[in-house]
């Protein structure tokens, strides 16, 4: 059998998370809302109205391109795309065309082994939303609610080679909008929405087969599922010898098969002219410097950092930077700790990433601030409490937003380190369990856990229990 | 004189000074209007009767209990001493290509006879918060798509006050003939390509296009969106100018709408012109008509009483202190109708593919097996020719495969068309002019069916005012006299970008200088 290559492009559909819809006042978001109740007349289309641009949705968009390392363009133009479809009240869609808001741009794609795969940005254009349609009942239903809600259409070349690299670019990319706070992001609610163009060519070779498309994927592990499918399918096709057609593919979640929807037809002509009631699209170079000032750290960027700035485990650098805020709130414990960032980071990634699924929390939610989770690991470090003790600390202040010095002095739970005052209690715990003194000496040494366990409860806790270990074994070998 | 021939700035006087009330001076309009205007236009119109060829036929619709409500309001607002706004109690009609709220907004067509608006276009509600008492919208061509009114799926159409044989242009047709029959003293138009100004001037009124971007298109039905202005119809230019006053101005609902400060147009009024240079030039002289087989252009001259009527205005002009610039080339004007035929239909078939029967407007009542045969049938039946002549030739010339030879093309000549006009205006240039002094018209109103059915023809009747609507500069058309089958003949002044004010001055100079002219007291009745 040929060894072949995928060759993947993936074409997105990015929701911008603006305040309104992107040419009227309406919200932008109607999620939960009854059908046609967030419309008016412009994004329902009726006689007379007129787009006014949403600047906040260029501004998005402008972050979006700056951060794929796309070049904005100082003049962009609206186009109107005709066609007709019940959903699209005004007949055309005002989208971009010839003049883009940006060209050029990639992602470099980490892979195993330290290597990266560079995929290239062909398209990036802002546009707006169509509604909905439905059938039910043998009538179909529009909701217009959706119409007009800014969209950032974002496409990738050719450059995926696997399901798994697919399925890695969207990760990436919902990693990357919610970094930028430019999109919730949420494919399951169509924020953030991805068609799959799939063909495959024997390895090494240079050409590009006919492709088909896979539509209406709602997860990223669905577009791996689908991707891998039609791979698999098109091998078989041409180990059969036949060539494969440019059919468009539509996954269906429930029964995990691909169906065919269509043979591609003639590239429609939707006779894109410029929207003649929007000007001209102009960026200056001030605006595009105070929006990008607001450009943070990119997550890969911030990754590869805290891999050489903190000698962390790659393994680490990649958990730590999944969520803007949880790597902010990385650094600014390692900061106000000032001592090893491993630590801070098995902290983070043991006991506070737990806290945060189980309270479903982002960590800038927290009211454990960073000082304090710094402060508790500290006070371990001092030898003041245990880390049993640091451990129930970090629930205690989420629960009371005190300080961690605080909660330890009025609950009294600094470590007890002093030798004289572990020493009467081993003796009183001695000195009241006759039995199993008696055992231990005789041979059961595995009871010196429950010793030391006693001397802990009677301490509530507050003993060095391994000082109290060493004071037990003395006594008991007398 | 009856209140309803008096002219708005003379209303706005007679209600200030408390003389008469806003619900008297609109008593007088609505009798005028059933005394002269005949059935509205409707669908299905029956027999066309003797009596109808006599009427003006302005209305599609008459509001007269909304402009009742707006009458009172004014009443009480002065009687309260509140301001009731400069065209407090002056009643107006608007051309309906307007969406104005609670009000059938039928472009003239039957896919839309029975869309009423849920909203209120911005010059309207400009003109109605500024205490003006709106009557009902009037007729025009489908959707604009004409210059005879003719082609309005509501007849009978507008007929031209000065003879009812006679059209009174379009698309405006139905505010000119309003204005003109003295129905109402102002009425609300739209120029795409002369559509204010060309009925103006076949009806003897005064009509203007003001820059595009000068007056928000909010809620205007739009036909070519690029070129489509909304504008004043008066019957003198006082009146135009104040009208314009009320509409102009910036609009967060139309980003096309310039963010500029709007002139005290009739302030600034009577400022006459010494020192003004106006200009002549050739092109507007002569007609040019491409032979069908060869696309050679013939070049006709205009019919000489609309040269003569020209040069009159000049010397008057002259007389007065303005500087007379011959010779001004403005070699592209030719090549106006034909940018325009493909420009225009490119933005209005898409236009029109909201109108698919799915959400408002006409739906068929036929049987449909799917969703592409239910916008076939509506819009085969809806549509009236002039928009089906229009989407074919639109799909045409923007099909990926045309659109270089046609669409492209024609964007470049309407940019040679506007260089003709930076370098006639250029501060700096050769010429420096001030304005441009050209006939309207190349004809007088024609009669009902002379044309029609001719598109081609039709379209050149637009010659001479097209070439603003490229180019996005102000025109104002304004009676000159009459020609010798007695019809009105109009001149046009054109000027630079967002000059309103100038251009304005001018046509108003012409009015003091000719306001003793014997034509200037004929007047349409005494000629019924
Ligand atoms: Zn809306």
């Amino acid at each position: 059998m040929t060894d072949y290559e995928a060759v993947i492009g993936l074409e997105t559909h990015i929701q911008l998370n603006t305040l309104t819809k992107i040419f009227c006042a309406c919200k932008a978001d109607s999620w939960n809302a009854a059908p046609n109740t967030n419309i008016c007349p412009v994004c329902s289309g009726l006689p007379g109205v007129l787009p006014v641009l949403n600047e906040k949705a260029v501004e998005k968009a402008m972050l979006l391109a700056a951060a794929m390392h796309a070049q904005i363009q100082s003049l962009s133009f609206f186009d109107r795309k005709n066609y007709f479809y019940p959903d699209l009240p005004k007949g055309y869609q005002i989208s971009m065309y010839e003049a883009p808001l940006a060209t050029g741009g990639y992602l470099d794609l980490p892979l195993p082994q330290n290597e990266a795969r560079r995929v290239r940005i062909a398209k990036l254009h802002l546009e707006e939303d169509a509604g909905k349609t439905k059938n039910a009942g043998g009538k179909r239903l529009i909701d217009f609610n959706r119409c007009g809600v800014p969209l950032v259409e974002m496409v990738t070349s050719p450059d995926l080679r696997s399901a798994e690299e697919a399925a890695q670019y969207l990760t990436r990319l919902r990693q990357l909008l919610r970094w930028l706070g430019v999109s919730e992001a949420d494919m399951e609610k169509g924020h953030l929405r991805c068609d799959a163009n799939v063909s495959i060519r024997p390895r090494g070779a240079a050409y590009l087969n006919p492709k088909t498309e896979i539509k209406n994927v709602n997860s990223i592990d669905a577009v791996r599922e689908a991707v891998q499918k039609e791979i698999e399918r098109q091998a078989r096709e041409m180990e059969a010898g036949h060539t494969i057609e440019s059919w468009t593919l539509e996954w269906d979640e429930d029964s995990g098969k691909l169906k065919k929807m269509r043979s591609k037809e003639t590239e429609a002509d939707y006779r894109y002219f410029h929207e003649p009631d929007l000007l001209p699209l102009h960026i200056s170079e001030e605006w595009k410097k105070s929006i990008l000032t607001a450009l943070p750290e990119l997550p890969l960027e911030r990754r590869q950092r805290f891999v050489t700035q903190y000698g962390l485990p790659e393994y680490d650098a990649d958990i730590l930077t999944a969520e803007r805020s949880l790597s902010d709130y990385y650094e600014q414990t390692v900061k106000a700790y000032g001592g090893d960032p491993k630590k801070v980071s098995n902290w983070l990634m043991n006991d506070v990433l737990r806290m945060l699924n189980e309270k479903g929390m982002t960590a800038d939610q927290l009211r454990l601030l960073p000082a304090h989770l710094a402060e508790i690991i500290r006070l371990i470090d001092e030898g003041v409490i245990n880390n049993a003790t640091g451990k129930s600390l970090l629930e205690k202040v989420q629960a009371s937003g005190e300080t961690p010095a605080a909660i330890v002095a009025r609950e009294g739970l600094a470590k007890v380190s002093d030798d004289a005052a572990i020493r009467s209690i081993c003796q009183e715990v001695i000195a009241e369990n006759p039995a199993e003194v008696e055992n231990y000496r005789n041979g059961k040494a595995t009871l010196m856990g429950w010793f030391v366990g006693q001397v802990m409860r009677k301490m509530r806790g507050k003993a060095d229990p391994n000082l109290a270990r060493a004071i037990l074994e003395e006594l008991l070998a007398q | 004189m009856e209140l309803y021939a008096q002219s708005a700035y003379e209303l706005t006087r007679l209600l200030h000074s408390r003389q008469v009330s806003a619900l008297e001076i609109l008593e007088s309009v609505l009798k005028r209007i059933e005394a002269v205007d005949g059935r509205p236009g409707t669908l299905d119109p029956g027999e066309f009767t003797e009596e109808d060829r006599r009427k003006v036929h302005a209305f599609i619709t008459l509001t007269a209990e909304r402009a009742r409500a707006q009458a009172q309001e004014v009443d009480r607002k002065l009687a309260a001493g509140e301001d009731p706004g400069l065209l407090a109690g002056v009643p107006f009609t608007v051309k309906d290509i307007f969406c104005v709220q609670g009000t059938p907004s039928t472009a003239g067509s039957r896919i839309l006879a029975n869309f009423v608006a849920p909203y209120t276009a911005t010059p309207v509600a400009r003109m109605e918060a500024a205490g003006g008492v709106m009557v009902g919208k009037v007729n025009l061509d489908e959707f604009t798509y004409g210059s005879s009114n003719e082609s309005s799926a509501f007849q009978p159409c507008p007929r031209n006050p000065w003879n009812p044989d006679r059209v009174p242009g379009g698309s405006s047709g139905g505010s000119t003939a309003s204005v003109a029959a003295r129905e109402v003293p102002l009425s609300l138009g739209s120029d795409t390509a002369g559509s204010i100004r060309q009925p103006a001037a076949f009806c003897g009124v005064v009509g203007m296009k003001p820059t595009y971007g000068r007056v928000s298109r909010y809620g205007m039905i739009a036909f070519g969106s690029s070129l489509d202005c909304p504008g004043p119809i008066a019957r003198d230019v006082r009146d135009a100018a104040l009208m314009l006053q009320v509409i102009a101005g910036q609009d967060h609902h139309d980003s096309t709408a310039a963010a500029l400060e709007v002139p005290q147009y009739v302030a600034l009024l009577e400022g006459g012109v010494k020192g003004m240079r106006i200009g002549l030039s050739p092109d507007y002289f002569r007609i040019a008509i491409p032979d069908i087989q060869t696309g050679e252009y013939a070049l006709q001259p205009l019919p000489e009483a609309f040269s003569a009527a020209v040069h009159r205005a000049a010397a008057a002009l002259a007389d007065m202190g303005a500087e007379i610039i011959e010779n001004v080339p403005m070699p592209n004007t030719r090549y106006g109708i034909p940018a325009y035929f493909v420009i225009s239909r490119v933005e209005a078939a898409s236009n029109l593919h909201r109108f698919d029967g799915v959400k408002y407007g006409y739906r068929t009542s036929q049987p449909v097996q799917d969703l592409r045969s239910l916008y076939r049938k509506s819009r085969a039946e809806g549509f009236g020719l002039q928009p089906k002549l229009r989407i074919l030739m639109g799909m045409y010339v923007s099909a990926a495969q045309y659109s270089e030879q046609y669409y492209r093309r024609a964007l470049q000549v309407r940019s040679l068309i506007r260089r003709d006009f930076e370098q006639a205006f250029d501060p700096q240039g050769e010429y420096r002019l001030d304005a441009l002094l050209t006939p309207t018209t190349p004809t007088t109103a024609f009669g009902f069916g002379e044309v029609y059915g001719d598109t081609v023809l039709m379209q050149y009747a637009d010659q001479l005012t097209v070439p603003a609507n490229h180019a996005g500069v102000p025109g104002i058309s304004i009676p000159a006299g009459f020609a010798s089958d007695g019809m009105p003949i109009g001149i046009q002044f054109l000027g630079a970008d967002f000059t309103e004010e100038k251009i304005l001055r001018i046509a108003r100079a012409y009015e003091i200088a000719t306001q003793s002219e014997e034509w200037r007291k004929a007047c349409p009745q005494e000629r019924q």
